[in-house]
């Protein structure tokens, strides 16, 4: 009876959670052995191809451990390295929706499965 | 016996806040505060439509710019904020029916509709008769400070805007 209880109690929580060390093995799955420091060139890049923001850091500023601020609704962005927010990498769904969204809006394209693995890589490494 | 029954308890709360956490359930507002508005319930709206800015209050608009709106997401004031079904769907009823226009708006919300022209279907709450009427003495420096950037980012100013709280006494405006 207990163990139905909180096996329906977990299935109906959202979406399914991962580590952000699980969600950069998958990526290094797809893309070979991943780079921090490509990560943080890719963070701290300057790009043209895109609408929104000529940069990561735009929104999530020089410092990924920092709040950031939404370029055009000034709203605040919780920090996106896991050190300083617990939440980071660690919905798969979640990650790939925006990392689909943000390349856009900076690169004009998607990010390669190991450019995502780097950056994910460069997030980690932040402690 | 008794020892199971304090754990089967434990767990039925357990089970009854992750299912009233996963769902679309209705808040409700309490009626003596009249700047209090429902908003859609569990996380899917604060999380899908609560990210780039202030998850807005459904009752701050009418059901007809809720529909307009959650059909051009792909194009959303420039931005791609496309959504699969059966989420877009599920978001979209959740907006209607909390409209201003909605068949539980409080007084406050039919007063929005009032000033809403009937042929209209604003997209922006910030360019609403009401919003500009509400906020007329906030002097034009103050929307300028960083923080606060854009009329639209109501959060910066009611930080509990996305459980629908507005209230005077919850404003806290940034002082840079
Ligand atoms: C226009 C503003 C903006 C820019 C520019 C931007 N982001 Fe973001 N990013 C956001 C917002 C908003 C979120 C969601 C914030 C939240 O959940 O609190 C986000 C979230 C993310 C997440 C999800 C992390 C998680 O697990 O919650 C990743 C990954 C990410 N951004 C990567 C990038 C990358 C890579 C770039 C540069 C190519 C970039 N972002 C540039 C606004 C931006
Ligand atoms: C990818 C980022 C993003 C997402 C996700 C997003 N929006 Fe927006 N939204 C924006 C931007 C950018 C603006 C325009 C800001 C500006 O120009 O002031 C905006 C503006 C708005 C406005 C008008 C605000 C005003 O009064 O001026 C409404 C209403 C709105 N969004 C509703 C929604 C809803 C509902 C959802 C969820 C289905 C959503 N948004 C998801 C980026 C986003
Ligand atoms: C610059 C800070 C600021 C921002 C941003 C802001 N407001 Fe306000 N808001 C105020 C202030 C100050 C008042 C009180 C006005 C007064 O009583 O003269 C107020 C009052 C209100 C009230 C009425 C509260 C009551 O008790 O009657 C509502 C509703 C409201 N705001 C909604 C919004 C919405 C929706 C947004 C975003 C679309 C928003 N506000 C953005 C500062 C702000």
């Amino acid at each position: 009876m207990i163990k139905w209880l909180l096996m329906l109690a977990l299935a109906s929580g959202s979406a399914y959670a991962a580590t952000p060390r699980q969600i950069l093995d998958s990526l290094v799955a797809q893309a070979g052995p991943a780079s921090a420091a490509r990560g943080e060139k890719l963070y701290r890049g300057k790009f043209s191809g895109g609408k929104t923001a000529d940069s990561c850091t735009a929104c999530h500023t020089d410092n990924a451990k920092a709040v950031g601020q939404h370029v055009r609704t000034s709203k605040a962005i919780d920090p996106l390295a896991p050190v300083a927010h617990k939440d980071r990498f660690t919905d798969p769904e979640k990650v790939e929706k925006w990392f689909k969204r943000n390349c856009n809006d900076v690169l004009g394209r998607a990010c390669s499965p190991q450019k995502k693995a780097d950056f994910t890589a460069y997030m980690i490494s932040l402690q | 016996m008794h020892n199971d029954y304090r754990i089967t308890w434990k767990h039925l709360l357990t089970l009854l806040l992750a299912v009233g956490g996963s769902t679309l359930l209705i808040t409700r507002a309490p009626a003596h505060d009249q700047a209090n508005f429902p908003m859609p319930g569990g996380k899917t709206y604060v999380d899908e439509c609560g990210s780039c800015h202030t998850a807005y209050a459904p009752g701050m608009l009418p059901a007809r710019s809720w529909r307009k709106l959650m059909a051009e997401l792909a194009d959303h004031f420039g931005e791609d904020a496309s959504l699969a079904d059966p989420r877009r769907m599920e978001i979209t009823q959740a907006l209607e029916l909390l409209a201003s226009d909605g068949s539980q708006a409080t007084v406050r919300m039919r007063r929005i509709n009032a000033a809403i022209p009937a042929n209209a279907a604003p997209q922006r709450i910030s360019e609403t008769g009401y919003f500009k009427f509400i906020h007329d003495e906030v002097r034009p420096s103050i929307w300028k400070r960083k923080q606060i950037g854009t009329l639209a980012n109501c959060i910066a100013c009611h930080p509990r805007a996305n459980d629908g709280r507005y209230g005077e006494r919850e404003i806290r405006i940034p002082q840079n």
